[in-house]
């Protein structure tokens, strides 16, 4: 690579040339930051001052670029130089438009920009142009676990979309529990009566697609790899095993239902006559191929009536069954209590539920059930008794306030017990309290060849885990998205739509890996792990707490990075006790070379200094905010951003306080259950590791309230500014660092 | 961000809203070209005007900087906002758009410094807030507006005002003679991601809406509850700027409703259920919310949050569909109905009623150029029919966010099939 | 009917079948889905109480509460206000199906006797088809007496200012109790009713078979 030239561009506008010595801050960049070309210019962003950097570039060899100027959120598109190098120091929003605009504000304000551009120089010559992971793969081929709808679906998608698909399904054939089904609830006006389910044509589409290679009675032995270079072994009912080349992975396994054994109060397991919503799909089935006459199992007499129990045993606040609901059981039954009422309107059908819940157009499909005369009953089902006629329902009638209610001589009894994900191993399970064995399904669905487990991470109800309301699809492993009622309870209409939306982000996957470049949230960063091994410990920090579970270990213990799998959010970087592992723009380095380069005054001067390490996704934007609200704050702070809470190294916080910084606040997304950190796990991680720091302070003597770590969301405009001063006020009754002038 | 020339292997996606966002960005990041259309001054949509998600209790502008960021990075989306689309011609593989763009007055020089704001008097109906506050006539439309640039209202384009705004620019960025014009845009296919609007709850007469001034919308109560709003988040009723701390919430105001929206609108139970949390944040003594319902439609996960809400001694769940609203001499708005489980008349007054209005599709009644087969709502259903023009997002049901996002995401795996066939077949 | 079969009855679908077939707009009870709006919108629930109010009484339908539903004094109370029509989110026609109740549980013989709209309504009806035309006097006389002659004079006394104010403005001629004004075609009428029950009969017992 060619020789680095560093340049910095000091902007005059938006107020900076007036409320800042634009030219002390030239000499700051010449002088302390050592930068051989500092230039100012009275509107830096405009098409004149963007081609004054350009031109240093292609005739002076610039490589480096600081831009001493806006927020680096601020005027993107102007300040694109994707070849380069770039650091920006944020004059405008961290420095002029969150202090006063008073000569007696004058000094401090003008300490605040002269390190900042001390910090952008130095920062900035710490860094290279990232230039791509190199160890990409460039298989093109999907694998798709599971052959139900959802998986059928995306192999269907994939391949439309010019991508081959290899499809593996357990059993011998194609079609998962929606094949089980009679019918579906319908999708399409006038959402009346139930529909066909598709499957077979969808089975028939699969098997007719020479792009789709159809593994049955097949499930995955081993997988390995990365995004775009995955090797995975199938082994098949044989005994064979067949090794493919996959570029991305949708994991599209499933459910199971509840198991309604578990119900015997509800007469689960207690009589033929008492089955779930699946059950009562094989009878409809049998009575189609046959006379059309649904009959009950114990004698095979036709059904004259029928009770559907809503929610059995889901919507369950005492941890015995489902905490969840399935959403897909309400429309279930009122499509069940059309098979009997279409074929025969004398059949009594009660449908007792609390909430009925059919959202959108299930409306129309609820009231068409009632046109039919399908009674709904607002109860609480309390028990099942099955009996020799006909088992009896006793509920509370809850809008006739009856808590005896009883149903008697009913002929079936249908228990709506919801979906159970097939998710595969849970990898974080622990025992519970005071019992033996961790709570594990013992089938791995992907049996990942991982440091960190076999399967994609759960949430704590089994679904699989993803930030599910802004992008779903995000699991925790890279390039493997999960599909389908695995990923939270749903209906066919809607397995469809994620299956389609899942293929999309597995063949997105697997181009932007062959490219080189990072997937969601960093997607499209060039940037990746760099490790130097001849210094790692093999402590295993990195490769068990890696949020995304890129690295694993070779025979020697020694981190094994797959930068296809990884996010870049320097978990890994932060954990290292030894600083082995950095990105080219952003690493140790240019992070501790910018706590290092402010200037830090004497403990006379009553000035101050606070490091704050904002998470540059939620912390960073509320500061940006609160600047353009003029929302003021110190003077005392020196604000650096951060990919994560998780990637702040240790080191950092020492140095700064070596160095004779009065204060390191940290600033982070929310962690735990309901975590806000886009990288899932990167904030909890870097709490953790941070709650240690109290002994380095003993061992430095210092105070426990010198380094703060704070939780903060992207709307706190207001509070962080707030927050800032309090602790300003907090350090200076606690008094200046010791360390100031070593 | 760039200016690339569409052509029949663009996308065009309608709407900046998180669908619209959503399916430019995974079509971008997936290699394709698109052009994304915003109606508004800045990307963003619904969601950016609401405090907080359900079920975290999140703030919906975490995502969108995230997507933001995307959008900064990725050349491959070029951005109308302004922007409405007026024709589409051609069919599957090839579509010629009509694209009106309204004048912005404000150009890239723009830096969002703000100066123009500070010479301008006139205060102008803020839209972003429902209306319940007035903004400067140059105005950036929120703190996370993207693109970052100021807007003059047309308001005053003509008069003083805007040429003292124009003199207070020091980067050339106010071109006062703009005009309206009409861009033809190619593209292979078309996302159609025009989202929501909330149910005209005036149209519900026994509620009062537009008559009592404590009877607001569960949209407005938003803006209500956050920094950025009208009260910088202090729960204040419109009429006397009392602390409203004894909140009703009114199910199904419009949906289920043949008078009204025949569908159910599935956010407005979660949105509730989130919006008590408000109530409890912002007064954590005395806070008192009560949810007037017919049934609680907590789908799916969501239900975990519903009982957490349930577990809240400030909160009151009644089965009921309100029947009235009047108002006491206190200004208080006073609910009339029966509680049905186990018949119980109430007459109950309240600091302020909150109308969970039902969803409407945006699309509906509006006459979405060419021929777009669309249910009994005005959402656009999936068929055959409509050639390469796909609905996504609240334009194609009844959605939350993070199927709103799936919907989107499938959305632009489809519009990439039709622009990889059209490669396929121009290669 | 025994016990067994009373419970058995519970929550199947015999007599909302029956309130389909015999209730005007009976076919529209299924509908309800409970939300209660009828219920609050009804100005009379708030005066006094019904013992069930509109939606309980189409959940007791199905639920098979038969006398209950039948023998209860409150579709009654019903004023005809349409309040729960305009507003009912099903398009129930409530305020019809409240007098179709009301109607069936009368045809039954069933219905409370003295509830005071049934009275009036059976004093109208025969006051007004006996001549063709309503005989206020006789109309309110029957009304003041229905509980004896010495309740009937005292309440009578009360509205005596009412009375004598009617009859200053010719709005009640006292010489009505001689037999009061009739239509011209007596016979006409009576053929017109007799033919009109002929229908209803008729259309009853085509829903019932069909």
């Amino acid at each position: 690579m060619a020789e680095t030239k560093v340049a910095a561009y000091i902007c005059k506008g938006c107020g900076l040339g007036e409320r800042l010595d634009t030219d002390a801050l030239v000499k700051i960049a010449q002088k302390d930051g050592k930068v051989p070309m500092a230039k100012t210019h009275d509107f830096l962003c405009s098409a004149d001052g963007v081609a004054m950097i350009r031109n240093d570039v292609a005739n002076e060899g610039v490589t480096h670029i600081m831009i001493g100027a806006c927020s680096r959120r601020a005027k993107t598109e102007a300040f694109h130089f994707p070849e380069n190098a770039v650091a920006r120091a944020n004059l405008r929003e961290g420095v002029v438009w969150i202090r006063p605009d008073t000569e007696e504000a004058r000094e401090t304000t003008q300490d605040m920009a002269e390190d900042y551009i001390r910090m952008g120089c130095a920062e900035v010559k710490a860094m290279a142009a990232p230039g791509g992971n190199p160890n990409t793969g460039s298989s093109k081929t999907l694998l798709v676990v599971g052959g139900g709808v959802t998986g059928m679906t995306t192999a269907i998608e994939a391949s439309k979309t010019g991508y081959p698909v290899v499809l593996v399904e357990k059993t011998g054939a194609l079609g998962g529990m929606a094949g089980q089904l009679w019918k579906r609830m319908p999708v399409h006006e006038p959402f009346k009566s139930p529909a066909d389910t598709g499957v077979a044509d969808l089975a028939a589409q699969v098997m007719g697609d020479s792009n789709i290679k159809v593994y049955l009675n097949a499930t995955i032995a081993k997988t390995d790899g990365a995004p775009g270079r995955f090797v995975v072994q199938i082994a098949t009912e044989s005994g064979a095993t067949h090794t493919e080349d996959i570029g991305a992975i949708v994991q599209a396994s499933g459910f199971t239902t509840y198991d309604m054994n578990k119900l015997p109060e509800l007469g689960g397991g207690k009589s033929p006559n008492v089955v779930d919503q699946l059950g009562l799909e094989a009878l409809a089935k049998a009575a189609a191929a046959g006379d059309g006459v649904i009959r009950r199992p114990s004698d095979n007499q036709p059904v004259k009536s029928v009770v559907f129990v809503q929610c059995a045993g889901q919507r369950d606040p005492s941890g015995t069954h489902l905490a969840y609901c399935s959403g897909f059981c309400c429309n279930a039954s009122i499509k069940q209590a059309m098979y009997f009422k279409d074929a025969n309107p004398s059949v009594d059908t009660t449908i007792i539920y609390t909430d009925l819940r059919t959202p959108g157009n299930g409306e129309d499909f609820y009231r068409s059930a009632q046109e039919k005369g399908v009674i709904f009953t607002k109860g609480k089902v309390s028990g099942v008794q099955p009996g020799s006629n006909g088992s009896t329902v006793s509920f509370h009638d809850l809008i006739l306030d009856d808590a005896n209610a009883t149903i008697a001589d009913v002929d079936l009894v249908v228990l709506a017990t919801g979906q159970v994900p097939n998710s595969g191993v849970d990898i974080f399970a622990v025992p519970k309290e005071g019992e033996g064995e961790p709570e594990v399904k013992p089938i791995s669905i992907l049996n990942l060849n991982y440091r960190q487990g076999t399967d994609v991470p759960q949430l704590k109800q089994g679904f699989t885990d993803s930030h599910f309301i802004c992008f779903p699809y995000e699991t925790r492993r890279t390039g493997i998205y999960t599909a389908g009622p695995v990923r939270r309870p749903m209906d066919i209409a809607q397995a469809r739509e994620d299956a389609t939306g899942a293929a999309l982000k597995a063949i997105q996957a697997l181009e932007n890996a062959e490219l080189g470049r990072a997937a969601h949230p960093r997607s499209g960063d060039l940037s990746f792990p760099k490790v130097r091994l001849e210094g790692c410990t093999q402590c295993k920090r990195c490769t068990v707490e890696c949020p995304f579970g890129a690295i694993d270990e070779d025979e020697k213990r020694f981190p094994v990075f797959n930068e296809s799998r990884c996010r870049r959010c320097g978990t890994c970087m932060g954990a290292c006790p030894v600083r082995v592992i950095s990105f080219e723009n952003y690493s140790v380095n240019t992070v501790g070379a910018q706590v290092k380069a402010v200037d830090i005054p004497d403990e006379f001067s009553e000035k101050p200094r606070i490091l704050i390490l904002a998470c540059e996704n939620d912390a960073y934007p509320a500061l940006d905010m609160a600047a353009m609200n003029r929302n003021e704050y110190s003077a005392f702070v020196r604000v650096i951003p951060i990919r994560c809470l998780g990637s702040v190294n240790t080191i950092w916080v020492t140095d700064a306080l070596n160095a004779g910084y009065d204060g390191v606040m940290m600033m982070g997304c929310k962690s735990g259950d309901e975590y806000q950190c886009h990288f899932v796990k990167g904030s909890e991680l870097g709490r953790v590791r941070m709650s240690k720091i109290d002994d380095t302070l003993k061992t430095l003597n210092l105070e426990t309230e010198r380094v703060r770590d704070l939780e903060v969301a992207i709307t706190d405009i207001e509070r962080v500014p707030e927050m800032i001063n309090k602790y300003v006020e907090e350090l200076v009754a606690i008094g200046p660092s010791p360390f100031k002038g070593f | 961000m760039t200016e690339h020339v569409a052509t029949n292997e663009t996308i065009l996606v309608v709407g900046g809203g998180i669908s619209g966002m959503t399916a430019a960005l995974e079509a971008a990041e997936t290699g394709k070209n698109v052009v994304l259309v915003e109606k508004n001054p800045a990307l963003g949509g619904r969601t950016s005007q609401l405090y907080r998600y359900f079920p975290k209790l999140c703030h919906p502008t975490c995502g969108l900087e995230i997507n933001q960021r995307r959008l900064k990075n990725n050349p491959r989306i070029r951005v109308l906002t302004l922007a409405e689309v007026t024709g589409i011609e051609g069919g599957t593989g090839n579509y010629t758009v009509s694209v009106r763009v309204k004048p912005r007055y404000v150009n890239e020089n723009c830096t969002a410094c703000g100066e123009c704001a500070k010479a301008v008097s006139t205060e102008v109906a803020d839209p972003f807030n429902y209306n319940l506050g007035t903004h400067k006539a140059a105005y950036l439309p929120s703190s996370m507006a993207y693109p970052q640039r100021y807007v003059l209202d047309p308001a005053i384009i003509g008069t003083p005002e805007a040429d003292a705004a124009k003199a207070a620019c020091k980067y050339g960025a106010i071109e006062l003679d703009m005009q309206e014009e009409t861009l033809q845009v190619k593209a292979g296919a078309v996302i159609w991601a025009t989202g929501w609007q909330p149910y005209d709850a005036a149209k519900i007469q026994p509620y009062g809406y537009g008559r009592f001034k404590n009877v607001i919308t569960s949209v407005e109560f938003e803006r209500l509850a956050d920094p950025h709003g009208p009260t910088g988040g202090k729960l204040l009723r419109p009429s006397d700027g009392k602390e409203a701390k004894n909140v009703a919430f009114i199910q199904c105001a419009g949906s289920r409703d043949e008078n009204h929206l025949r569908h159910c609108s599935r956010i407005c139970c979660m949105a509730s259920l989130k919006q008590t949390h408000y109530v409890r944040e912002k007064y954590p003594e005395d806070g008192k919310s009560t949810i007037y319902y017919i049934d609680i439609r907590a789908i799916d996960r969501f239900e975990d949050f519903y009982q957490k809400v349930q577990a809240d001694p400030s909160v009151s769940f009644i089965k009921s569909k309100v029947a009235r609203i009047s108002e006491d001499e206190q200004g208080n708005p006073v609910c009339w109905g029966v509680n049905t489980e186990g018949y119980k008349r109430y007459t109950t007054p309240h600091d302020l009623v909150v109308l969970a209005v039902g969803m409407e599709p945006s699309v509906k009644g509006v006459n979405i150029p060419g021929h777009i087969v669309a249910d009994s709502s005005g959402f656009i259903e999936a068929d055959p029919a409509n050639g390469a023009v796909f609905g996504a997002g609240c334009a194609s049901n009844a959605l939350d966010v993070n199927r709103a996002v799936q919907s989107a995401t499938a959305a632009a795996l489809r519009a990439i099939q039709v622009v990889n066939k059209v490669a396929k077949a121009e290669a | 009917m025994s016990a067994n079969t009373a419970m058995a009855e519970k929550y199947r679908n015999n007599f909302l079948k029956e309130i389909e077939e015999q209730v005007e707009m009976g076919d529209w009870v299924k509908m309800c889905m409970q939300c209660g709006v009828c219920s609050g919108s009804c100005p009379t629930n708030f005066q006094s109480a019904w013992e069930h109010p509109p939606q309980e009484l189409f959940m007791m339908i199905r639920a098979g509460k038969r006398e209950e539903v039948l023998t209860t004094t409150s579709m009654w109370n019903c004023t005809s206000c349409y309040n729960c029509i305009v507003r009912c989110p099903r398009k129930l026609p409530i305020t019809h199906i409240m007098h179709g109740i009301a109607e069936y549980a009368h045809r039954l013989g069933v219905a409370p006797k003295m509830q005071p709209t049934r009275f009036f309504s059976g004093l109208f009806w025969k006051n007004a088809t006996k001549t063709g035309r309503v005989n206020e006097l006789k109309l309110s006389m029957g009304l003041y007496f229905k509980n004896g002659f010495g309740a009937g004079v005292k309440e009578g006394m009360k509205m005596k200012d009412v009375a004598l104010g009617l009859i200053k403005a010719k709005r009640l001629n006292p010489f009505e109790i001689l037999g009061g004004h009739t239509c011209k075609d007596q016979k006409g009428i009576q053929a017109m009713l007799k033919k009109a029950y002929e229908i209803e009969r008729s259309r009853k017992a085509a829903k019932t078979a069909g």
